[in-house]
């Protein structure tokens, strides 16, 4: 529980005494009816399911909210379903989501939380915009977290580092002088459903959680489902794998929310996407061992970024690009992104080299997160300095 | 064949899991720097200054063409960080002493490869290596690659040759990190798993060992697992501190799976151990038990059930099955569905 813990108290310190209810999920009910009011009700008096009522069903026309523990899903699902209730759930780590609200409310003039489409199973996505304003579709860069719902460290860095910029914002001048020129988008769970079911399930679990007719088993890769030489070699077209690439690319409403997003802007000039294990730092193209025309620049600053990061522990990542560092990979999202005018389009895999690997303990969050932030300040004032 | 071990100053341990191969003909051997190490080729320890000049000397005159950025002379820390990246080379510590059959090449003898076989090459010398030793008190990981060659033979074999740190796992909290210093030959032949290693380390507790894998052994006597299904560690990554000796244990058999399975495309990660089948401590330890493997570069968690018997400096025994996974890409040939039932003992 340490690490649940550790991310509660990193993220929602407000929030005191409260344990974090880990495989809880949130039903969100819409009573329609007097009817449903009471049949409700008998959801509530049931003592042996323990359930949290956050509204309480008086009303009609506002839904309800109840935090159901995981011990509970079944019956209540079975219950809801037989009595006909309309119900959706709602994401299930809902500290990441409050927090990002907590952010953008705690910061106003530069933080919001915008949502830029739905998951699979109908989960929000949502996007931490933070801007100083002025002028529309200014600079952009984007961080992308999460897209490999095991991955834990990934989105637990995106939070630290959310709570980073606005904290940091007019004391340190990078940050200042970055966002005096750029806006950052940081997607912390670009993953949602994969993200809940790796609380729920299957800590392993990797890919989405979408069903394709035809398809003996569930989720496809998202980080093969990128238009970059999709379905080209290092990515697979069998469903059962975890490095399925889906039927086409962008099938994943997940990808697809966010290429929308960016081609839409317009203007983004550098791409980060946070990964783990393995400790590197690299740069397209994922699809080709060729040499893409500015890996020359890219190693120089994805070298100096490394150069920056080792500077606070001793963490050594390597540097290079994708495809010869770790293997030939298709449809990734750093090489859509530089095959659509991003060119500061880099991959971090973080902690550990594969000791603990995936389950990284949670004493090494807030070191990975600060070394890690270090690495992104240096590729973001790069960008900042050589906008183009 | 039987692995043997030379006796020498250095400990070294060589395995051959194909037969070891002849004398390379002159034709194929790597190039040679023109300062490689003078005097004959045996175990005569050179002057630690002798071996930090030499290594100096290495360093500066590769033949490879000086890449962009490389500076003229080590300087201080900075220029050297920067052009160890360059040559994929940190600086070695000065102490240690490269044998002399470890490669100095800068650029590969034949066509270029990727640096990922690097890291393959690395981690199934030291899965190969924790097997060997045979200590689940004093199992290695993978630290830092510090220098790296690799060349491809006439008949398609990949060798790595590389020189890196291991430290030992440690619970969590520890801040000392003991490092010992490892330079290996791993040579994959293509799509084949278990590469021929020939590593060479300095720095492995040797006297402790003994009594600590004892002590450990006596914990786990004592020890009551559940059987039937645990997640050591945990989803956070935890490990009860009782429960350790128990991972180690579980950890020490998987390094045997994982160098076994290792290709030059293929390696694994252990995960998770995920069930007990069995537990028996009269005597030797007598484990049934199931982990996760990570495998990289398909990216699937295959179950592997592992069957090992241990006792404190005798002989590992250990056997495994692992399963077929759902999603495996046919480029791979290595079966590791089915009864793949391999029993070796460690001597």
């Amino acid at each position: 529980m340490k690490w649940i813990l550790l991310f509660g108290a990193l993220i929602v310190p407000s929030i005191c005494g409260r344990e974090k209810f880990s495989g809880d999920q949130v039903f969100r009910i819409n009573v329609r009816n007097g009817d449903e009011i009471s049949k409700l009700n008998e959801l509530v008096n049931s003592d042996h399911l323990k359930l949290n009522f956050w509204k309480s069903p008086s009303t009609l026309g506002l839904p309800v909210d109840v935090l159901v523990s995981s011990a509970s899903l079944q019956p209540v699902t079975v219950f809801l379903q037989s009595q006909g209730l309309d119900y959706s759930v709602t994401i299930e780590d809902l500290q990441i989501y409050r927090e990002m609200d907590s952010i953008a409310g705690d910061f106003p003039d530069l933080a919001s939380r915008v949502k830029i489409g739905r998951s699979f199973e109908n989960r929000p996505m949502y996007v931490l915009k933070f801007s100083t304003g002025k002028g529309s579709q200014r600079p952009a860069i984007w961080l992308n977290a999460g897209i490999h719902s095991r991955e834990w460290i990934s989105q637990a860095t995106a939070m630290w580092t959310a709570r980073k910029i606005v904290s940091d914002y007019g004391k340190d001048p990078a940050v200042t002088s970055i966002l005096e020129k750029m806006d950052i988008f940081l997607l912390p769970v670009a993953n949602p459903d994969g993200y809940v079911y790796t609380h729920t399930q299957n800590r392993l679990w990797r890919k989405t959680r979408s069903h394709h007719p035809g398809s003996s088993c569930i989720g496809v890769d998202p980080n093969r489902n990128w238009n970059a030489s999709f379905a080209g070699g290092g990515a697979s077209d069998n469903p059962c794998s975890e490095v399925y690439h889906g039927p086409h690319a962008n099938s994943e409403v997940e990808v697809r929310s966010v290429v929308d997003f960016i081609q839409e802007h317009g203007n983004f000039k550098c791409f980060v996407d946070l990964h783990s294990y393995s400790q590197l730092l690299m740069y397209p193209y994922a699809y080709t061992d060729k040499k893409a025309p500015d890996a020359d620049e890219l190693d120089k600053v994805a070298k100096r970024a490394a150069k920056a990061l080792a500077s606070l522990s001793g963490t050594r990542y390597h540097v290079g690009s994708i495809c010869s560092t770790v293997y030939k990979a298709s449809g990734s999202s750093t090489d859509w992104a530089y095959e659509n005018g991003i060119k500061y389009s880099f991959t971090f895999e973080l902690r550990d080299t594969g000791h603990y690997g995936f389950l990284l303990p949670a004493n090494q969050i807030i070191p990975t997160a600060k070394e890690t932030w270090l690495g992104l300040k240096t590729i973001m004032q790069y960008a900042r300095d050589h906008l183009y | 064949m039987r692995p043997y071990f030379f006796e020498s100053r250095y400990r070294q341990l060589q395995a051959w899991a194909i037969p070891a191969p002849r004398q390379p003909a002159a034709s194929m051997q790597p190039r040679q720097q023109p300062l490689s190490e003078p005097g004959p080729r045996g175990r005569r320890p050179v002057a630690p200054l002798l071996a930090l000049l030499l290594l100096l000397a290495l360093q500066r005159t590769g033949a490879a063409p000086a890449g962009p950025g490389e500076s003229e002379k080590p300087g201080d820390n900075q220029e050297a960080y920067e052009t160890a990246y360059e040559d994929y080379d940190y600086g070695l510590p000065s102490e240690f002493e490269l044998p002399p059959w470890f490669s100095n090449l800068k650029t590969p003898g034949g066509p270029l490869l990727p640096e990922g076989i690097l890291r393959q090459g690395a981690l199934a010398a030291v899965h190969f290596l924790n097997f060997r030793e045979g200590s689940p008190s004093d199992l290695q990981m993978l630290s830092t690659v510090y220098r790296a060659s690799v060349w491809e033979t006439a008949e398609k074999e990949q060798h790595v040759d590389v020189a890196f740190t291991t430290e030992r796992f440690k619970p969590e909290g520890d801040k000392e990190k003991p490092l010992a210093e490892c330079a290996a030959r791993v040579i994959f032949r293509k799509g084949k798993p278990r590469p021929a290693v020939n590593i060479y380390c300095e720095g492995l507790a040797e006297k402790n060992k003994r009594q600590e894998d004892y002590l450990l052994y006596k914990h786990l006597k004592q020890l009551k697992p559940l059987l039937g299904v645990v997640h050591i560690p945990d989803r956070n990554g935890y490990i009860d501190p009782s429960l350790r000796p128990l991972w180690d244990l579980a950890a020490l058999g998987s390094s045997y799976v994982m160098w076994d399975k290792t290709t030059n495309v293929l390696r694994y990660s252990l995960v998770q151990l995920t069930s007990v089948k069995q537990w028996k401590t009269d005597g030797e330890i007598d484990f049934d038990y199931t982990v996760q493997l990570h495998e990289f570069s398909t990216q699937e968690i295959i179950p592997c059930r592992i069957h090992l018997v241990w006792y404190p400096g005798k002989p590992l025994k250990v056997k495994y099955r692992c399963q077929e996974t759902p999603g495996q890409a046919s480029e791979v040939e290595e079966g590791s569905g089915g009864m793949v039932l391999t029993e070796l003992t460690n001597n």
